[in-house]
């Protein structure tokens, strides 16, 4: 009797849990079928796929309330599991905000919308630098939103110095105390660009030469990690390690004095996030009253307050409160520090040579 | 040597307590970072209420968690059951198959799935998830109901029979009750193993249906923040109470 | 797995002549949802296992092949393969250990005790594993309490943070409900009256447990070895937050494979041989249960 008692009031007690948490979801992401309204009519909602923190729920609410159309938005952790997803062609979602290199395969799989430019406002609110950029020409099928860097956070209670280089994440000094992001082509943009190579190479002697580079430094490594190497720095227990800039960075740099973000002098890496129309979306009309709401001066300027990302949008940089962030080097690093950053694009046939490279060290 | 054990037995639940009680700590930390801690507040408590969109991904996941667990542990309990009790043809094979979902890493049944989904048709949502959840789960309620039964003395149902009883009276009043800590254990083993499921939740879920491990595990990259610290502590301490509530009823009950 | 063929002939419930049919629609839930969600899904796997790659959308060409199966006989993954399996069997070692004195002792508790020490042991599994994890990576963290207790009683300790030692830990924290539920389901079911037989015939712990205790619960330990044994391959989490990700088990190998290698087919690959290697150990285990089941049974005979 006991058992099946302690049974029933477990039962009860989830349900009381999801009653609870049911009553207090009042707006935002319902549990329905996203696009199934059509364009007409005051039932429109948008289904939207986005990197988790990119968008900050300031911008979701705001849009619903400006546009009377309910938004549901989930989160994806990789451009593969995503793309994965929309390859069904049945995944239910209008946008979706792919990294750059993601861009160019969802074109080829035509799994994007054409962007129609003359349904867009404020398409030159955008950096110049992110317009009609190498993998998708004329922004046809996507309208940057997020942009950042790779390159270097170090501690520098720890480094005893200034860091300014890749070559630091090979110095021995460090042994142990090491870390590089737990990503193949991450990792290879040190590793090539460390020897004065192109981090976009497709050549396979340079791809080789970086596989030797990373092998020999793997001893040097406490670890490749890409969740939690910000708090690894800003505790001392790495000194260095290879970083993104945003989120994490800049809440790192906030709490800790001794910590920094830096683009080493190699010249280190860009990638941006863009918003997309996903193929075949019955919500037409309410995704480009996304587009369109993004591209505002200051909803675009709600990604740095908020996210604590950079925003791709120029017109928005005045828009900015919060101060800090706005001059952080984590955030925003400054332009001369950007002068020698590549734009990651895909390696497209040379993606083997890294993938065999990679398996060795990955290995080793 | 059984005092021995007891002890050591004692130290385990430490063991599993250690990182909640972390969890409870960190989540009254002031400091957004977890290496350090700055003095307290319930700062975080507060964002947790406000945030609707975590706590909707809360109730996906405890609708799926409970369907799921549910389904599994009927299933695991008819199949252990037959196992046990019929001689069937073709047991190996049956098991092993069973055993499949718990050996094929996590995302190459992510991915098959989706692709069976999509090919007949099938949009993902709930329904994906809670059928995701029940391959993964159905291998635990069954081992779990067949070690049971295995260990059953098989003189109780023969008693009972030349007793007279039937089939029926003698599952429902010798068997079931020996067998009911089992089928609760199946049902806990399932609930939090697709409670805390990422790898499959990717591949199952659709719009609308994240789950709490899937927010949490994508938003990594901009980092954890200590409302997750919140959210858990409220969900270990809402257990506890439930439980300690059920108990004290029922020693009254004992007692009256 | 049959743990069960062996034992539930020789005892358990036994199989009566009649109601074999009902035997038979008893397990028709189950072999819908195999057929439908394993069995087709995986012959999609090994249907890819053998298709060509499409190195440069991801995905898959058709076409026959077997150099997905070729490349996978490269010492690189040898070497991964041999670590995971290490690990595995160390750590089903462990948790069969501490799970199996855990289940005992939950068993001797007074029954209207039990489900309260059960909840127990599962509610910390309601936190997010992630949160968890965390939650572990900050106590044993240079910043964490082990460290500051470690030196103010005097020892030079640094961060456990990565270490081996992290990951064996938190594979036994991650595993220890799967390892104990199995087992503990076996004791519960054991007639008491054994119990006090045997205490009452004056046996050691030891004999008492190897006479009685671990054969008549043989199948639960069989099902808690092999709920822990097999999933470790599969982790991926865990190697690279607590142990640095340096030595990836085959978990990280076959996600790498699926996402950032746009690899499926590969992917697919590495798993048959998974699946192959895992179901050739699970009828190694329940041999040698069954084994242990048989002589125990002519002993009691």
């Amino acid at each position: 009797m006991k058992t099946k008692a302690l049974l029933a009031a477990g039962l009860a007690a989830t349900s009381v849990l999801a009653l609870g948490a049911c009553g207090s979801s009042s707006s935002g992401s319902t549990a329905s079928s996203g696009s199934k309204s059509s364009d007409s009519g005051g039932n429109q909602t948008l289904a939207i796929y986005a990197w988790a923190g990119e968008i900050p729920d300031s911008v979701i609410d705001g849009f619903e309330k400006e546009t009377g159309i309910k938004v549901t938005v989930d989160t994806f952790d990789s451009n593969e599991t995503m793309i994965a997803k929309l390859a069904t062609g049945k995944s239910g979602y209008d946008i979706v905000e792919p990294s750059q290199y993601a861009v160019q395969l969802m074109v080829q799989r035509n799994l994007l919308d054409t962007i129609d430019k003359s349904k867009l406002e404020g398409f030159d609110n955008l950096n110049t630098k992110f317009v009609n950029p190498s993998f998708d020409a004329d922004n046809a099928h996507s309208l940057p939103w997020a942009w950042g860097t790779t390159g270097i956070l170090y501690n520098e209670k720890c480094t005893g110095g200034e860091i300014t280089s890749w070559s630091d994440l090979w110095d021995s000094k460090y042994k142990g105390k090491i870390y590089m992001l737990n990503n193949m082509l991450s990792a290879y943009i040190a590793g090539l660009q460390v020897q004065g190579l192109s981090a976009t190479t497709t050549s396979q002697a340079d791809i080789e030469k970086a596989t030797t580079k990373l092998l020999e430094q793997k001893p040097l490594l406490a670890g490749y990690n890409s969740d939690n190497y910000a708090d690894l720095v800003g505790s001392g227990d790495a000194c260095i390690a290879e970083a993104y800039s945003g989120t994490t960075a800049a809440k790192a740099v906030q709490a800790n004095q001794d910590v920094h973000f830096i683009m080493p002098s190699e010249g280190g890496t860009l990638w941006t996030d863009s918003f997309s129309i996903v193929n075949g979306t019955k919500n037409q009309t309410a995704a480009y009253q996304w587009l369109n709401y993004t591209l505002k001066p200051e909803v675009a300027a709600l990604l740095t307050d908020d996210g604590s990302l950079a925003t791709a949008n120029s017109a928005a940089l005045d828009q900015i409160k919060n101060e800090d962030l706005a001059k952080s080097p984590a955030v925003y690093p400054s332009d001369a520090q950007l002068a020698k950053a590549e734009f990651i694009v895909d390696p497209g046939e040379a993606l083997t040579y890294y993938q065999d490279g990679w398996t060795k060290v990955s290995a080793s | 040597m059984d005092r021995v054990v007891a002890w050591f037995c004692r130290l385990v639940f430490v063991f599993l307590y250690v990182p909640i009680v972390a969890v409870v700590v960190y989540s009254f930390n002031a400091s957004e970072v977890s290496y350090r801690f700055t003095g307290l507040t319930t700062h975080w408590y507060s964002d947790l209420f406000h945030d609707d969109r975590l706590l909707a991904t809360l109730r996906t996941s405890i609708v799926v968690g409970v369907l799921a667990a549910l389904v599994a542990t009927a299933i695991g309990f008819l199949t252990a059951f037959s196992l046990a009790r019929f001689q069937v043809k073709g047991r190996a094979f049956f098991l092993g198959a069973i055993l499949i979902p718990l050996i094929v890493p996590e995302i190459v049944i992510g991915v098959s799935l989706l692709e069976v989904f999509s090919s007949i048709g099938m949009q993902t949502g709930i329904l994906t998830l809670v059928l995701g959840h029940i391959v993964i789960t159905l291998p635990l309620a069954t081992l779990v109901q067949m070690g049971a039964m295995a260990a059953l003395d098989p003189s109780l149902s023969e008693a009972a029979t030349d007793l007279g009883a039937t089939g029926w009276i003698t599952f429902r009043r010798v068997l079931f009750p020996l067998l009911r800590p089992s089928v609760l254990a199946a049902f806990l083993l399932s609930f939090t193993t697709s409670f805390s499921n990422i790898v499959i939740s990717t591949f199952t879920s659709g719009v609308g249906s994240t789950t709490l491990p899937l927010r949490i595990y994508s938003s990594l990259r901009t980092g954890l923040t200590p409302e997750l610290n919140a959210l858990g502590t409220l969900l270990v301490l809402f257990t506890l109470v439930v439980i300690f509530l059920v108990g004290v009823r029922q020693m009254r009950r004992i007692l009256a | 797995m049959s743990a069960s063929t062996a034992t539930a002939p020789a005892r358990g419930l036994r199989a009566p002549a009649r109601g074999t049919l009902l035997g038979y629609l008893l397990l028709l839930p189950a072999v819908a949802v195999i057929v439908l969600l394993v069995i087709v899904p995986m012959a999609v796997i090994a249907r890819q296992s053998f298709a060509l790659s499409d190195p440069l959308l991801g995905g898959t060409m058709g076409g026959f092949t077997w150099d997905n199966y070729a490349k996978l006989f490269d010492p690189v993954y040898a070497k991964t393969m041999g670590y995971s399996l290490g690990l595995a069997a160390l750590n089903a070692a462990v948790c069969l250990v501490v799970g199996y004195l855990l289940a005992f002792y939950i068993s001797t508790r007074p029954a209207n005790r039990q489900p309260v020490l059960l909840m127990l042991v599962i509610i910390p599994f309601l936190t997010d594993f992630l949160v968890r994890t965390f939650a572990w990576i900050t106590l044993l963290g240079s910043g964490g309490p082990y460290v500051r207790i470690a030196r103010a009683l005097g020892f030079d300790a640094s961060s456990l943070v990565p270490s081996q030692f992290a990951v064996i830990m938190s594979l036994l924290y991650a595993f220890l409900p799967v390892a104990v539920f199995p087992i503990y389901a076996s004791m519960r079911a054991i007639d008491p009256s054994l119990r006090e037989a045997a205490s009452d015939l004056g046996a050691g712990w030891w004999q008492t447990h190897r006479r009685i205790f671990i054969p008549l619960s043989a199948t639960g330990i069989g099902s808690s070895i092999m709920l822990t044994f097999v999933p470790t391959l599969g982790v991926f989490v865990i190697p690279v937050l607590l142990g640095g990700g340096k030595d990836p088990l085959v978990g990280n190998l076959i996600v790498t494979l699926f996402t950032e290698f746009r690899n499926e087919p590969m992917g697919a690959a590495m798993s048959m041989v998974v699946l192959v290697l895992m179901l050739a150990s699970v009828a190694v285990i329940t041999g040698l249960l069954r084994l242990l089941s048989i002589r125990s049974n002519r002993r009691a005979a």
